[in-house]
């Protein structure tokens, strides 16, 4: 794949996949927009770390940290909850392809293929929810270092 | 001779706090937002000692009422839907009440309105939400336009036949084996018409609406707040429906071992 292509997929995918997710938890109409930017920020800079040449855990985490920081900062410019832009920030980056090649390979008896995934795809989720909980820290830091003037 | 207890003055900040701690609960708030909506709340309302505590499955509210006894209340809450927008709604009426621009009853009215409205996406447009979410990602992973399409269509028949199965009640743990069954059962079982499908990918992004990803933000967050309990217990919900998903999916591949021909 030529990586304009790679590129453009990313973009277009975490975008609009992630506004199907959220139309499903049903998040307030006018967040949808910043919900898919924000899809696109952390799927972009997971995908950047991946390129220039860090693990894939530290890409996720670092995915989900910059992610959440700006889901944070929506949330408050937008007086909306934070959850919203949360969920769409963890979305793309979520192991679904993993975790079905885990049980596919369990499903054909190869036992070791299957713990091998099963263990990446954990290490992922546990990634993600350390880049959430960074986030959520800096975020209070930044809160109160630059109190907003109108609460 | 029978006891009758007159109304008690504080019911209706009681019934209030009540309505926006279970809106909170039952649409997929986190356990904290729930307790920080109740106590703010009473403030607003200008009663005394206002304690809330949370727990996933219940909420619990306690205030010292006028003529100085403690109020009370004991509420069972069911995680029942995922619907931030009704969260928001709620969280939004507890700022107005707490700088003093609903009394009230006017509040009790508005959670009232929150509580029977729909959300942004009424019925049906779950459909094509789970459609865009499966085209969305199945595209991320790097599929062809076959593919892409097929876990599209795929994705929005596994949600109409969640909505379709949503009546009946406690069906939450079963929709999401049924949702991974179907999900990897009917790419596996296309590819024999269609060889040129990318059955993994299909599944993969057809699989993307059905992930748990609203209880894995919840059990961060919770968990960040230090409210332990709660970010256990959604942690928990998260990695079951996980695991649920996949045994369904598995299930998908061994019931395509048998039609194969293969051992079990």
């Amino acid at each position: 794949m030529e990586w304009w292509e790679e590129l453009l997929r990313a973009i277009l995918g975490a975008f609009f996949g992630t506004i199907g997710f959220a139309m499903l938890v049903h998040v307030p109409r006018r967040a949808l927009p910043v919900c898919g930017l924000i899809a696109i920020l952390s799927y972009l800079v997971y995908f950047g770390a991946l390129k220039i040449g860090l693990s894939d855990p530290t890409s996720i985490f670092l995915g989900s940290l910059i992610g959440s920081l700006a889901g944070h900062q929506s949330a408050r410019k937008m007086k909306i909850i934070g959850t919203v832009f949360l969920v769409s920030a963890i979305v793309p980056v979520v192991p679904g392809l993993g975790l079905y090649r885990m049980m596919a390979y369990l499903g054909q008896n190869r036992i070791s293929d299957g713990a091998n995934m099963g263990i990446r795809a954990m290490i992922t989720i546990g990634m993600i929810a350390l880049g959430l909980g960074a986030g959520a820290m800096i975020s209070r830091i930044i809160r109160s270092r630059f109190p907003s003037k109108n609460p | 001779m029978n006891h009758i207890p007159e109304r008690v003055p504080e019911s209706p900040c009681m019934e209030a706090l009540q309505l926006a701690g279970k809106i909170i609960m039952e649409n997929g708030g986190e356990t904290y937002r729930a307790e920080e909506t109740v106590t703010r709340m009473g403030d607003g309302f200008g009663l005394q000692d206002v304690e809330s505590f949370a727990v996933p499955s219940g909420l619990f509210i306690s205030f010292r009422g006028k003529d100085g006894n403690p109020v009370t209340s004991v509420k069972r809450v069911h995680r029942l839907h995922r619907n931030l927008s009704r969260v928001d709604e709620a969280n939004r009426i507890s700022r107005c009440v707490e700088t003093g621009e609903l009394t009230v009853e006017q509040a009790v009215e508005k959670l009232r309105e929150i509580e029977s409205m729909s959300g942004a996406f009424r019925g049906w447009w779950s459909l094509p939400a789970a459609f865009l979410c499966a085209c969305g990602f199945a595209a991320l992973f790097g599929a062809n336009w076959l593919s892409i399409a097929v876990a599209g269509l795929v994705a929005a028949l596994v949600q109409a036949l969640e909505t379709g199965i949503a009546r009946f009640r406690n069906f939450g743990l079963t929709a999401s084996v049924l949702g991974g069954l179907f999900t990897a059962l009917l790419p596996n079982l296309l590819v024999l018409v269609l060889p040129a499908l990318q059955t993994e990918l299909v599944v993969a992004g057809a699989i993307m609406p059905l992930v748990p990803g609203l209880a894995m933000t919840n059990a961060v967050q919770d968990s960040m707040r230090g409210d332990m309990l709660s970010g256990l217990s959604h942690g928990v919900q998260a990695i079951l429906t996980a695991f649920l998903i996949a045994g369904g999916a598995l299930l998908a591949v061994a019931i395509k071992r048998v039609m194969m021909g293969g051992g079990l």
